[in-house]
């Protein structure tokens, strides 16, 4: 029971701590890719504390739904985060929640997220909320499905059992449906993080924004969670992919060794992640809003390809 | 009267047709005549000059000769392109019964000018179809600052009254956007209000003037020599241009050529103002569409140009570079050194830029007709400069009728038919180019000589135009001098006020998000249209 909780609280202040520095990392190579010198990896710390020294600007329309929100979006994502392995398996809440709870937290948190944009009526807002509840529309059945995929072959919805079962059958990682699979969620993980192609996170045009449109209104401590929630869902999403899709070398016994060499191969795994994505943002421009639901539509019939090639080759 | 050649026979069937309706016939320049008539003769005069002579109406503007004349002033500028020259109507307004009538209705391209005159001098527009207030907004105090009798420094009450009232757009599912006037990015005010269906949009009303300065009324209070500095601010990114359109007004009121040295720096000062606005412009319609890696290869090579400026005049922007009667610095050779090496160093890594945006399909369709400004739209517009030729609006006054070195050197205009955002990138493509051609043709016969002949008293009483292609387009100077060294008025046409209400037009149907690329690849001028 103890080791339990510590294992939580481990992972929560791993989930906490680790977030930041993939965004951090991705918006330094990004710059270095375009020949800028850019804002340095550990940066996004420092904008996180000083959000949280700041004060809030709450617009005097705002309802509960406003505050309730940062704190929703931030605690869904540490509770979904919770649920996927990270460095060792099983992960600390694998007994309590499967892929389903996790997508289902997930969408708990992107439901307020929506609800917050549109409570205060501002323009912008209400946009971008409309903008991510119809692309999320598409890119949730792509998630579903392709985690189904590797769902079937390892015979468990539970993502620990999942990411063992891959494990140990090394070769089933070149399987199509896997790779298929993977490929369908990688194009979700841009989705779900507001990248480069589907929306832009540096833009200041708010007239073409999805996920910022629906956080303008935000300001100081609401915003850091915000932004922190954004960063923890988008560490969950790649230790999801990576985790779940190439599982080797994630540690299995919680001893100090195995831990270290774990932690480091999952380390490398999320920046080899992130440089994938650091590339598609750099090599690629916007698509225009109305080509996005062909891009996830293609997500989807990979996904749905990947799941029938698993029954047809079974 | 020493007329241009080629303006003689409109001249003969202009008088011939309206001969006893013309008071007087005056051309104090080879290229610009004046036509004082009575006011009825506005519509006929316009109707003929559009269908015989294939005419443009480039300006409308008022002028308060009550103290001269007795009356106010209403100028019509007619650009004769294939002639090379200008007709300009001018009629009376007696200041008793202060009232004329609109030609809206006929060209729509004056629209906004004639409501300024309106707001301005406080003429009433008869037959026009939308009267509102323009230039001042509607909670203005009823007063006329173009208008002698105005005091500059005059104190106005804290405005009050009715606030604009936007036009409703109304039907199942319509909302209204409103954007601005206050933006995200470091950029001027201008309020839009999109009406929108979903995401594609129904209507855009464009509410602009929120940085009104009173600049023309402030060259009135001006020795003229300081003028040149105040119309390099009328527009930061044109500041050359506009400087140097003031001069050429300038220097022909005082009938006073710029020597060939100065022309052709001029030349070259304008090449480079255009080039560092194209590139950085083609960039930023790379932001828009989020593709930031072509944009920060065009702000490096922006920043080249700017601090080839720098290395010249001593200023990024160009500014402090004009003077009447020429310009201001001679350049030595080692100034000159960095300048020939330009197009050779500049044109290989701009061309990879291109072939980077052009190899981005994503990119290309993002621009590929989006944002599609018709030709005929065009034309209705009068829409000058880059997005007029790339709505197949062939006009450039480089080309048509030159001034500065230009007659001297060898270029090419693109024109395309499409208007949409990918062709008004390639205007600016081809431009570059050929903007490093002119520069390397004036420098290899860059003249000896004086950079300026000095204008130290200009005649009063006279008028003159003066005009410059900027590189967005034409910029017009007109003036009438008074005693002291002073002007009477100063009338500035930006080819921003002639763009906007086209980008009104060029946005429905497309959706909101691909708005800000459609604004940027007009990228009008916000202090240029409210001055």
């Amino acid at each position: 029971m103890t080791a339990t909780l510590v294992f939580i609280l481990l992972q929560t202040l791993l989930l906490l701590a680790l977030a930041p520095l993939i965004t951090g990392v991705i918006k330094h190579w990004k710059a270095r890719l375009q020949n800028r010198r850019g804002p340095r990896p550990w940066q996004f710390y420092f904008d996180l504390l000083k959000y949280l020294r700041k004060d809030m600007v709450v617009s005097e329309h705002a309802s509960w739904i406003f505050t309730a929100a940062p704190r929703v979006v931030f605690i869904t994502s540490l509770v979904a985060g919770l649920m996927v392995p990270m460095a060792l398996v099983p992960a600390p809440l694998s007994r309590f929640g499967d892929a389903l709870a996790l997508i289902g937290v997930l969408a708990l948190g992107r439901f307020f997220l929506a609800l917050a944009g549109l409570d205060t009526a501002t323009t912008f807002g209400g946009m971008g909320s409309s903008r991510e509840v119809t692309l999320s529309a598409i890119a949730e059945p792509a998630l579903l499905l392709a985690v189904f995929t590797v769902a079937i072959t390892t015979g468990s919805t539970d993502l620990s059992h999942m990411s063992l079962g891959t494990q140990a059958d090394v070769w089933k990682m070149l399987d199509p449906a896997h790779v298929m699979a993977f490929a369908a969620l990688f194009i979700v993980l841009l989705t779900e993080t507001g990248r480069i192609p589907v929306d832009n996170p540096a833009t200041h045009l708010e007239l073409t924004m999805i996920h910022e449109a629906m956080i303008l209104e935000y300001s100081g401590r609401q915003l850091a969670l915000m932004e922190w929630g954004a960063s923890i869902k988008q560490l969950v999403l790649m230790s999801l992919l990576v985790n779940v899709f190439f599982p080797p070398g994630i540690a299995i016994e919680a001893t100090p060794a195995a831990l270290a060499a774990g932690g480091l191969l999952y380390l490398g795994k999320l920046l080899g992640l992130a440089l994938a994505v650091v590339v598609v943002e750099t090599t690629n421009a916007k698509l225009r809003l109305f080509r996005v639901p062909d891009l996830l539509s293609a997500a989807f019939a990979l996904a749905t390809l990947a799941l029938l090639s698993t029954f047809l080759f079974q | 009267m020493n007329l241009l050649p080629s303006l003689m026979p409109m001249l003969d069937a202009v008088r011939e047709r309206f001969e006893d309706r013309l008071d007087a016939v005056v051309a104090p320049r080879a290229n610009e005549v004046y036509f004082h008539a009575h006011p009825d003769l506005v519509a006929g005069f316009c109707a003929y000059l559009y269908k015989a002579w294939d005419a443009r109406l480039t300006g409308v503007f008022a002028d308060d000769a009550v103290a001269e004349a007795g009356v106010f002033h209403l100028y019509y500028v007619y650009t004769l392109d294939a002639a090379g020259g200008f007709f300009i109507l001018r009629v009376p307004v007696p200041p008793n019964r202060p009232e004329f009538t609109s030609l809206t209705n006929a060209v729509h391209a004056v629209n906004w000018q004639e409501r300024e005159i309106q707001d301005m001098f406080g003429l009433k527009l008869i037959g026009h179809p939308n009267a509102r207030r323009c230039a001042l907004h509607d909670d203005w105090p009823e007063v006329h600052p173009l208008r002698k009798d105005f005091d500059l420094r005059a104190p106005m009450p804290p405005f009050q009254g009715e606030r604009h009232k936007f036009r409703q757009v109304e039907g199942d599912g319509v909302f209204q956007v409103p954007v601005g006037p206050v933006h995200a990015g470091v950029i001027e005010p201008g309020h839009f209000l999109f009406s929108v269906a979903g995401e594609p949009v129904l209507y855009l009303q464009l509410r602009l003037f929120y940085t009104h300065k009173g600049t023309e009324k402030l060259f009135e209070s001006l020795p003229i020599t300081h003028g040149v500095r105040l119309a390099e601010s009328i527009s930061g990114d044109s500041s050359f241009a506009h400087a140097t359109a003031f001069c050429h007004a300038v220097e022909r009121a005082c009938e006073v050529d710029a020597p060939p040295r100065a022309r052709a720096l001029r030349t070259v000062c304008l090449e480079l103002e255009r080039l560092y606005n194209h590139i950085g412009d083609i960039g930023a319609i790379c932001t828009d569409v989020a593709f930031a890696t072509a944009n920060m290869h065009a702000m490096r090579l922006k920043d080249r140009v700017m601090r080839l400026n720098e290395h010249l005049t001593g200023n990024r922007l160009l500014k402090g570079m004009a003077r009447l009667g020429g310009v201001r610095f001679d350049w030595a050779e080692d100034q000159l050194e960095p300048l020939r090496r330009l197009p050779g160093q500049l044109r290989p890594e701009f061309d990879s830029l291109m072939e980077l945006i052009a190899d981005s399909t994503g990119t290309r369709d993002r621009l590929e007709r989006t944002g599609t400004l018709k030709p005929e739209t065009a034309r209705n517009f009068g829409v000058v400069g880059i997005a007029g030729r790339a709505s197949g609006f062939n006009h450039d006054l480089r080309r048509d009728i030159p001034h500065a070195f230009y007659d001297q050197t060898q270029f090419k205009v693109p024109v395309f038919t499409e208007g949409d955002v990918l062709r008004r990138l390639e205007v600016r493509r081809v431009e570059v180019g050929e903007s490093l051609s002119i520069i390397r043709q004036t420098l290899e016969r860059l003249p000896a000589g004086p950079v300026f002949v000095p204008i130290d008293e200009v005649p009063a009483g006279r008028v003159a135009l003066g005009y410059v292609e900027g590189w967005r387009g034409e910029i017009y100077h007109w003036i009438r001098t008074a005693p002291g060294n002073r002007l009477a008025r100063c009338k500035i046409k930006d080819p921003s006020l002639q763009n906007w209400p086209a980008l009104s037009e060029a946005i429905l149907g497309n959706i909101i998000p691909d708005f800000p690329v459609v604004n940027k690849s007009f990228n009008l001028s916000y202090s240029g249209t409210d001055r």
